[in-house]
């Protein structure tokens, strides 16, 4: 994917990289809730809504050689480490030749041995996964890896977050973790899930660096994610990142989010960190509207086209599927059940 | 002066063994109640035994350099009444710890719940007396063996509320081997398994003694001469005819009734019974029968009978009398409710009542077994009595 | 020379640690200090770098195991107890056991957990687990009752691409010796007829495999000749061995430590029961710990689980009905 190098031309196309993913996840995720209303989804629709900058941030600070553990709102992050939209929408359309082959489904997707781990659907759950990637890399004399685990802030009341931290810290690991604040866990507000004033003060207590960040604004994320990451791949330890936003949507696609108040919504916390990027390129004349505009229809092909090949493509077929959980053929207790 | 026993404490998590590498005092001494008596060594630490209570070393039983178990005594401490209440060491203690059988059977302080293990008593089926109750092994092993309960009758149970279990069976089995076998015949299994089906229902006897001079006189005018057995079949053909609800057979709670009046008739055949059955036996008069009679009866001595001659009956006729037997129970066919048998004839005494004195007559015992849930003796003799009195008009037959 | 159980898994893993470099081990006290039960002693230095102390973290030391799997490391990873293993049950049967189903990567860890009551552990240093991780898809679980096979099955859990629950059983950790260790066994997967009987089979594993033969002594005085499977594995259950055992003796008794409900006993009779009825002499039974929280004082403990005595005694039962 692409390195992190000094010099503000490569920083530049750094920058149109994350906004390009950031758009092609915004579309994408339109495009997924289009088709959970229209029925064409089974189960779960999760958006990231708000969160492309922070996600995208990090996709593109990584390199591919790195670990990542995104979570449920991270469609930009996934894209700019290098998933391919083939397999976010077979995944999510039921498709038997997505990654999980049906097996699991929409943001329960990953390529593990690439580095790309995931998730299971405890929270929390994927942080000390991240730690034994980077631990056995170390193991084997592999240097200069970095490791990024996305969560949001309800994540870090689990008991799996704190172990892991800690597990992290005492072990000295390259891990960032990513803490995108977007005020509420489904319905849980921050005043019901945590009574510190800034979740980054819990860093002091774990022994390692933190950093906070305005999510809205697309340099700051670019900015703040960098340096974490320099910061862990340069042998600092573990980089606890919070990073505020307004979750712009639903938890998930069933929930109309009636509890977020339009105050929120019309605070700069509910900006639209899409639009913040945009209007960043066009001030720094990184891109004009025709391309940005070119990149939208662009991203709107690519999806429609992807949309279309995996509706052709076939579902699972029970009575194909090998319906056995171990690698160890032989020790597959077969017993049929009538 | 009581004497306390020092003993191997528990010396941590999994612990078994420790052995002894110092002893801090000798016999003699005189310790106080805590104070570190012995040093041992665990796989883990070097540990210490202390004195369970003040006292004098009486003796050390343990050696140096030896391993002992957890809760192994150790030595001897003779302490004073008053020293050994003050440590609570006055009331016996179990010699070894948590041995199950010391503690379940004796409970300390009268307190004698015994502690059962957890497991309940085997249900013991209601049935589970002699061979009627049979477990899924048993019943496994007599399907492929081709055995039904009948015959297990011979076999006493040795399981519980006497029933027969897979070993008393193989031992039965076994046991066969060592005696003379030949093998049954098909038609024997065939009967047997006919005659099993058919005793599952509660079969009942009625008899009646039938004059029958007229049907000894009436044959002598005959051309072939038509069998005793004949004048029965045609006799219970004609009885039916008029009510065939005595031969209808119970399936749950419907009547099945006789669409035709077919008659059967045993014939002895080699090591068995054949059953040819005369179709219709209602309609045709006792002449018009004997040929088809006769010719039957040769078939099935031959074991030549064809198909459509045989099954399809709804009463059948059984003439034992030719062995001389005079009265006897047959059983009904499993598919029929009523069997009428016919005894052998016998110049008996009968009395006269216009005449007041004996007269002989030739007389031979009608018996009528039927299945008891279709009738009742009321109707199965009304039967009998039909059946007599047309036998006593054979020529009307 | 005499080797304890105990011994026998320390052995198994320095023959690990030295075959295979993608072997470590993680836990807590593993390093220096050898572990709670030692079962670690030396291998720290005698394998500098790969024998590594943990945090109390029991979801993050699974976790971690997890990630070092998918980078093709072999982890065995020790818990302190089976009881304290419920704290990282999450990421065991959430994480480990899915991931090749999910992802068709395969998680081989290797998680030891002493397992199993003795005197004085109480309710949290005595639990049996076996069911609980044998019900989810995607583990291994495994119960050696030998020395020997203590030895040669941990090589064969570390060996396996599959995450494997290994249950280790305190009490006979110090208390089971053997003169030496084995150079071939028994597949993972296959039970062992631990005695021959024609009488009564009685199916079991781990410590209660001794209870059972000394149980099976008891009743040979008094004629009776009693057959004991030693299942081994839990899962995959070897039911051939089984049905096979049932087919000679027609009776089952089923013995475990853990409770009753949903227990080894309980699939062990559902599988007979359903698969070959036709071989039952008599009812299925089965024998098991009471329902309870494992009780701390011996006079209690030792009535709470099943012993050579109780199963005498149930065996009895069994062969008189």
């Amino acid at each position: 994917m692409l390195q992190t190098v000094s010099g503000s031309r490569a920083v530049g196309e750094t920058q149109l990289a994350a906004y390009r993913c950031m758009v092609r996840a915004r579309l994408l995720d339109d495009k997924f809730a289009a088709l959970y209303r229209a029925g064409k989804i089974h189960g779960g629709v999760f958006l990231g809504r708000g969160q492309e900058a922070l996600s995208a941030a990090i996709g593109v600070s990584l390199n591919k050689t790195d670990v990542f553990a995104p979570l449920i709102r991270d469609a930009a992050g996934r894209l700019a480490f290098g998933e391919p939209i083939i397999d976010a929408v077979r995944t999510y359309m039921g498709s038997a030749l997505g990654p999980m082959r049906g097996r699991d489904g929409n943001v329960h997707r990953g390529r593990p041995q690439e580095g790309y781990l995931p998730m299971i659907s405890h929270l929390g759950a994927m942080i000390s996964v991240v730690n034994g990637v980077l631990f056995a890399r170390r193991m084997k004399g592999i240097t200069g890896i970095v490791g990024a685990a996305c969560l949001g802030e309800g994540a870090t009341s689990t008991g799996a977050f704190h172990e892991a931290l800690n597990q992290a810290a005492v072990e000295k690991l390259p891990l960032v973790l990513v803490v995108a604040n977007n005020q509420f866990a489904y319905s849980t507000p921050t005043s019901r899930q945590f009574a510190c004033a800034n979740l980054a003060d819990r860093a002091a207590g774990y022994g390692v660096e933190s950093h906070s960040l305005d999510a809205t604004d697309f340099s700051a994320c670019m900015d703040t994610i960098g340096h974490a990451v320099a910061r862990a791949r340069a042998g600092h330890g573990p980089q606890l990142v919070v990073a505020n936003l307004l979750r712009l949507c639903g938890h998930g696609e069933h929930d109309d989010a009636g509890y977020i108040s339009p105050e929120q919504k019309n605070s700069s916390l509910g900006r639209d960190c899409l639009k913040v990027a945009e209007e960043f390129l066009l001030n720094k004349k990184l891109a004009d509207a025709a391309q940005l505009a070119v990149w939208r229809s662009e991203a709107i092909r690519e999806i429609e086209e992807a949309v279309a090949q995996a509706q052709r493509e076939p579902t699972p077929d029970p009575y194909e599927e090998k319906w056995s959980a171990l690698s160890s053929e032989h020790l597959n207790e077969l017993r049929e059940e009538s | 002066m009581p004497q306390i026993s020092i003993i191997m404490p528990q010396l941590g998590e999994s612990i078994a063994e420790a052995a002894i590498i110092n002893f801090l005092v000798k016999p003699g001494d005189q310790v106080e109640g805590g104070q570190d008596l012995i040093e041992v060594e665990t796989n883990k630490a070097t540990m210490t035994v202390t004195a369970p209570c003040g006292g004098r070393i009486e003796s050390f039983s343990a050696q140096l350099n030896e391993s002992y178990a957890v809760g192994d005594v150790l030595g001897k401490i003779e302490a004073t009444k008053e020293e050994a209440a003050r440590f609570g060491l006055d009331v016996p203690a179990p010699t070894k710890s948590c041995d199950p059988e010391t503690v379940t059977n004796q409970p300390r302080n009268g307190t004698g719940s015994r502690v059962e293990p957890t497991i309940r008593g085997l249900p013991v089926p209601a049935n589970a007396s002699g061979a009627s109750y049979m477990s899924p092994r048993l019943k496994a092993r007599m399907h492929e063996l081709g055995l039904s309960a009948a015959d297990l009758a011979g076999i006493a149970g040795s399981g519980a509320a006497g029933r027969v279990t897979v070993e008393d069976f193989e031992k039965f089995m076994a046991n066969l081997e060592t005696q003379k076998l030949t093998k049954a015949s098909s038609m024997r299994v065939a009967v047997a398994d006919a005659m099993r089906r058919s005793w599952t229902r509660p079969i009942a006897t009625v008899g009646l003694p039938v004059q029958i001079d007229a049907v000894l006189a009436h044959r002598k005018t005959c051309d072939p001469k038509p069998g005793p057995a004949l004048y029965a079949l045609r006799a219970l053909a004609v009885a039916l005819a008029e009510n065939s609800a005595v031969a209808g057979r119970l399936v749950g709670c419907n009547i099945v009734h006789p669409s035709a009046i077919d008659v059967g008739f045993a014939v002895e055949a080699e090591d068995g019974v054949l059953v040819p059955v005369l179709r219709g036996a209602d309609k045709k008069p006792l002449k018009e029968l004997v040929l088809r009679y006769n010719e039957l009866v040769e078939l099935a001595r031959q074991r030549k009978l064809p198909a459509d001659a045989t099954g399809g009956s709804v009463a059948t006729v059984t003439n034992f009398g030719t062995f001389g037997l005079i009265w006897a129970t047959p059983i009904p066919l499993p598919e029929q409710t009523i069997v009428l048998g016919l005894g052998a004839g016998r110049k008996m005494p009968h009395w006269d009542e216009a005449k007041g004195q004996f007269v002989p007559v030739m007389e031979a015992y009608l018996t009528l077994s039927f299945d008891h849930r279709v009738l009742d003796g009321g109707a199965a003799g009304r039967l009998l009595l039909r059946i007599s009195d047309l036998m006593r008009h054979p020529e009307k037959l | 020379m005499s080797i304890t159980y105990l011994e026998a898994i320390r052995e198994a893993q320095a023959h690990a640690l030295r075959d295979d470099p993608r072997v470590f081990i993680y836990g807590q006290d593993v390093g220096a200090f050898g572990g709670a039960f030692k079962a670690t002693k030396n291998l720290q230095k005698e394998f500098p770098g790969r024998v590594i102390d943990a945090p109390i973290s029991e979801d993050a030391i699974i976790g971690l195991a997890v990630g070092t799997a998918i980078e093709g490391m072999r982890p065995i990873i020790e818990m302190q107890f089976a009881d304290f293993s419920t704290v990282a049950f999450n990421q065991i049967v959430n994480q480990a056991s899915t991931l090749f189903w999910r992802t068709n990567v395969p998680c081989p860890i290797t998680v030891r957990l002493p397992f199993g009551g003795t005197s004085g552990s109480g309710p949290f240093h005595s639990q049996c687990l076996e069911a609980i991780y044998a019900h989810y898809p995607g583990l291994v679980v495994l119960t050696p009752a030998t020395v020997e096979d203590a030895y040669s099955m941990l090589l064969a859990a570390v060996a396996l691409d599959d995450p494997v629950i290994f249950c280790e059983h305190k009490f006979l950790y110090y208390h089971l010796k053997a003169e030496k260790l084995p150079s071939e066994a028994l597949p993972i997967g296959k039970a062992r007829i631990a005695r021959e009987g024609r009488d009564l089979t009685i199916v079991t594993y781990s410590a209660m495999v001794h209870e059972a033969l000394a149980a099976a002594d008891e009743l040979a005085t008094e004629g009776w000749q009693v057959e004991v499977v030693d299942l081994r594995s839990i899962k995959p259950l070897d039911t051939d061995t089984v049905v096979a055992s049932v087919a000679r003796t027609g009776r089952l008794l089923c013995v475990g430590e853990a409770w009753p409900w949903g227990g080894v006993t309980a699939e062990v009779i559902a599988r007979v029961s359903a698969e070959s009825y036709g071989l039952l002499d008599a009812p299925p039974q089965r024998l098991n710990a009471k329902d309870t929280p494992v009780p701390y004082h011996p006079n209690l403990w030792a009535a709470h689980r099943p012993t050579a005595r109780s199963v005498a005694a149930a065996a009895r039962k069994l062969i008189r009905f």
